[in-house]
């Protein structure tokens, strides 16, 4: 996944790619590591990611109605251990010992169970190879359980020295002393070749086991892809994902009401619900804008994640996702700067549009940015992103950029912006001047000494406020012809935050005259 | 010690611990090699000879019935166990023991010696056990082998640390054992053993106080000690989190003030940790709690400085400690005469029966 998704760990995790693979809960060490490996699907495995997604369809199905033989898979999967080491041991031609035969008894018992789940197998599109040789190895005596030991059945031999020892064994429990030490000794030297017998059966059995060792691999990685693929219908049916369209390159990404799920479940524990937004995205350049607050960060985090969620063979969560297969994803944020280590936030951005754009030359890519080159002078700012815009606008990828700068219709540039608030919408804010009054008051009181005050003012009432706007707002997006239609509304919501009057005018004026 | 006597303490065993009616057992030596394993092994023959038919699930708290001490390089008693009998010890460990044993499952509990196996044995043998080293994964093991015995009488081995002390809440009772290793001289031995019984013994906390700390607890289960401070209605529950208890006997008496009733302190408590709350002139007149009193690590005199204070030592969990086992052996091997030395700890022991069982049986 490395080299085909340009973006910083930070923000990764801010995009929740790490919190989707959190929530995508594999059973066995073996799901789980194909799950961390995050396999990134390019356009010359479409037909790996093609079948990859169709099986999780066939199994959300199997999900909804809760098939019975999904409890059974994953009361089965959940049992199974990491195998590497036995295996390993076993191709080397190592003595294993009964936990090792142990551990192998049973996953041979759990490849068994789970190939006799015929739809879910056949729904995940997974083949088990028949390993009921290898498990009656591990149980000569058929008794069918799930212990082990080195059975007396495996050699006339071990079972006379052991029923010689039983013999032994009482006689030792019956007598004391003197005579129960000679006893002892004698079955000490019983013992002895107890384990040499022994040592030849596990010697033997580990050969005879090794010639089954390719089929065991298959079946364990079968586990692993079992393990993935029903993860991954879970969370397709928990979190309504759909089953994603694969385009063929070129043409263009169509998400219809797509939600970014982790934002969704944080709204929804405040009680609010995510507005789902669609958007289509052409090769070429589509630009976002809109209103401060308006959520355009969230917009290309959920576009970015929902897109690259199924380039790693996951449901993207949405009504419905056309996408073609791109080469490679990068996302920069011009908020992604480091104070502390001193580097120039523009700088390190300066460098990632190098690279993006020398990569786009040969490969296909999704690059979005986050309002690039914030940190500048808003006239070569803006001077950079129309440049940007231009360019791809004209390239084989897609750029999707949020920028408050204004960008000029160019060939390849398309313009999206978020609807914001609506003046009917702010008729609902009520009495907003006559809140502004006491909140007036509260910042004449006499201020409260030390340095925690100044880091601490009383942001309840305002905080009351914010959110107050954020329920005005009309998140979904919409296409536009291309010139800035509104303005970003910042000034707006300073009066709706209770700017005082003058600076208020001050700012409208200042606005006229742009 | 002549057999004859040996044999029937041995009988005696059963009715003098009330093991029967037992679901679980730990074994605590007051030093290292007060011999644990010989009254294991003592209770194993014992349990044979009675013709009981409840089986009994072994484990050990840290590893045990290895043929050496692996510190002293002394031979170590093993453990002969009949068939039938479960074990719950590590991989490492089953390969030196020589009883057939059936894996019956894995933990996924991981020692130095491997991952704790659970068996059962399929003929009768030695065996060597290495259990879990965490509170947390005995209660796990001892799950495992009741769900596949449920009538067993689990007996946990517990080695000599702070750290896996058999604890209780682990096990209903408790045996001590003690040996020459403490001290050769009978009167010293009786004076150590008798106050280190009085520790584990300490009384446990009831009433109102046991529901609000208990409550405390519940809800700061990270926290390292809770202070209960009088309150009008409800008391004041302060959490108190720290790496550890030593060296921070500051951090703890600052939470600490003339309200303050009770304070319980999670981990081992030693003469160190006492003395530095001895400091702080808060730490007077309340009630302190640990866990259980195989925490206190504390000698008589620190003991006769709470008694001063007014500090009212109690547990959360009391010990039910049944029967105290003399190995009058020193810590260099010799041998000495067990009777002045049982004389000696009957005379300051009297609640609690004293034996000496002798060397096992083997």
């Amino acid at each position: 996944m490395r080299s085909s998704v340009m973006i910083t760990l930070d923000l990764l995790h801010q995009v929740g790619l790490p919190d989707v693979l959190e929530a995508c809960h594999c059973r066995s060490p073996q799901g789980s590591r194909l799950k961390k490996a995050a396999r990134f699907y390019d356009n010359h495995a479409r037909d790996e990611l093609t079948e990859e997604l169709t099986a999780i369809g066939r199994i959300t199905r199997l999900v909804r109605i809760k098939h019975p033989q999904l409890v059974e898979a994953q009361t089965q999967l959940s049992r199974l251990r990491e195998l590497r080491g036995t295996f390993s041991r076993l191709e080397k031609g190592g003595l294993l010992d009964d936990t090792e035969f142990f551990e192998l008894k049973s996953a041979l018992a759990i490849f068994g169970r789970l190939s006799g789940l015929s739809e879910l197998s056949e729904a995940a599109s997974v083949c088990f190879e028949v390993t009921a040789d290898a498990a009656a190895l591990l149980d000569p005596g058929k008794k069918r359980n799930p212990a082990f030991h080195i059975y007396s059945e495996y050699s006339p031999e071990l079972a006379d020295i052991r029923s010689r020892k039983k013999e032994l064994e009482r006689e030792i429990s019956k007598n004391k002393g003197a005579e129960r030490k000679s006893l002892l000794i004698k079955r000490a030297h019983l013992t002895a070749k107890e384990d040499q017998e022994e040592e030849k059966i596990r010697r033997n059995l580990g050969a005879e086991l090794a010639k089954w060792l390719p089929q065991m691999q298959h079946n364990a990685e079968t586990c692993g892809l079992l393990d993935f693929r029903l993860a991954k219908a879970e969370l397709a049916v928990r979190w309504a994902g759909c089953l994603p369209e694969l385009r063929p390159q070129g043409e263009p990404a169509a998400l219809v009401k797509v939600r970014h799920p982790l934002v969704a479940v944080h709204l929804e524990k405040q009680g609010l619900e995510f507005t789902p937004i669609s958007i289509e995205i052409r090769k070429g350049t589509t630009v976002l804008s809109g209103a401060n607050m308006g959520g355009k960060s969230v917009a290309l985090k959920t576009v970015f994640l929902a897109l690259l969620m199924t380039q790693l063979g996951y449901f993207p969560v949405c009504e419905s996702l056309q996408t073609p297969m791109y080469d490679f994803f990068a996302f920069e944020s011009g908020q992604d700067g480091d104070l502390y280590r001193g580097l120039s936030s523009f700088g390190l951005e300066a460098v990632r549009i190098r690279d993006h754009y020398r990569r786009s030359k040969t490969k296909t890519g999704l690059i979005v940015m986050d309002e690039p080159a914030r940190g500048t002078n808003p006239a070569e700012a803006t001077a950079v992103v129309n440049a940007l815009s231009k360019v791809y606008g004209e390239s084989g990828s897609s750029f999707l950029v949020a920028t408050h700068y204004s960008i000029s219709p160019k060939p390849g540039v398309r313009f999206y912006q978020v609807r914001g608030i609506r003046p009917e919408a702010l008729e609902q804010f009520p009495g907003h001047l006559h809140e502004v009054q006491g909140r007036h008051e509260a910042v004449d009181a006499e201020p409260a000494a030390g340095i925690t005050s100044l880091a601490q003012p009383d942001l309840r009432e305002d905080l009351t406020r914010v959110r107050r706007i954020q329920n005005l707002m009309d998140y979904r997006l919409e296409e536009i012809d291309g010139v800035h239609s509104i303005p970003s509304g910042a000034i707006k919501i300073a009066e709706l935050l209770g700017v005082d009057n003058d600076l208020l005018d001050e700012m409208k004026a200042a606005w006229q005259e742009e | 010690m002549t057999d004859a006597v040996a044999r029937e303490s041995e009988a005696a065993l059963l009715d003098l611990a009330g093991l029967e009616s037992l679901e679980s057992l730990a074994l605590i030596g007051l030093s290292k090699n007060a011999g644990k394993t010989t009254i294991l092994n003592h209770i194993i023959s014992a349990w044979q000879a009675s013709g009981q038919t409840r089986p009994l699930a072994l484990t050990s708290i840290g590893r045990d019935g290895e043929k050496e001490d692996i510190v002293s390089g002394r031979p170590k008693p093993r453990i002969y166990i009949p068939s039938g009998t479960l074990i719950a010890s590590a991989s490492g460990a089953l390969h030196r023991s020589d009883a057939l044993l059936e894996i019956l499952e894995l933990t996924n509990i991981r020692t130095a010696f491997g991952e704790v196996v659970i068996c059962r044995a399929l003929s009768d043998g030695y065996v060597e056990l290495a259990g879990p080293g965490a509170t947390k994964e005995i209660f796990g093991v001892s799950d495992m082998l009741r769900k596949i015995e449920p009538d067993c009488l689990f007996i946990i081995d517990g080695a000599l640390s702070r750290r896996s002390q058999a604890r209780a809440g682990v096990s209903e009772a408790v045996i001590l054992a003690v040996s020459a290793a403490t001290s050769p001289v009978p009167e010293i031995l009786a004076e150590k053993t008798a106050f280190a019984l009085s520790l584990l013994q300490t009384p446990a906390i009831g009433g109102k106080r046991r529901i609000d700390l208990v409550n405390a607890i519940s809800e700061n289960p990270t926290a390292r000690g809770i202070v209960l401070n009088h309150g009008k209605k409800q008391p004041e529950v302060v959490s108190i989190l720290l790496p550890s208890l030593v060296g921070f006997g500051q951090e703890i008496s600052k939470e600490m003030h003339k309200n303050t009733d009770l304070l319980f302190l999670r981990g081992a408590v030693t003469d160190l940790v006492i003395s530095e709350l001895l400091r702080e002139s808060h730490f007077v007149d309340l009630m302190l709690v640990v866990q259980d009193g195989t925490r206190l690590f504390i000698k008589p005199d620190t003991m006769r400085k709470l008694h001063h204070r007014k500090i009212d030592l109690v547990v959360l969990d009391a010990l039910d400690v049944r029967l105290v086992c003399l190995n009058p052996t020193r810590s260099n091997g010799q041998l000495l005469d067990p009777q002045p030395m049982l004389r000696a700890l009957r005379q300051k022991i009297t609640h609690i029966p004293v034996v000496d069982l002798g060397p096992s049986n083997l």
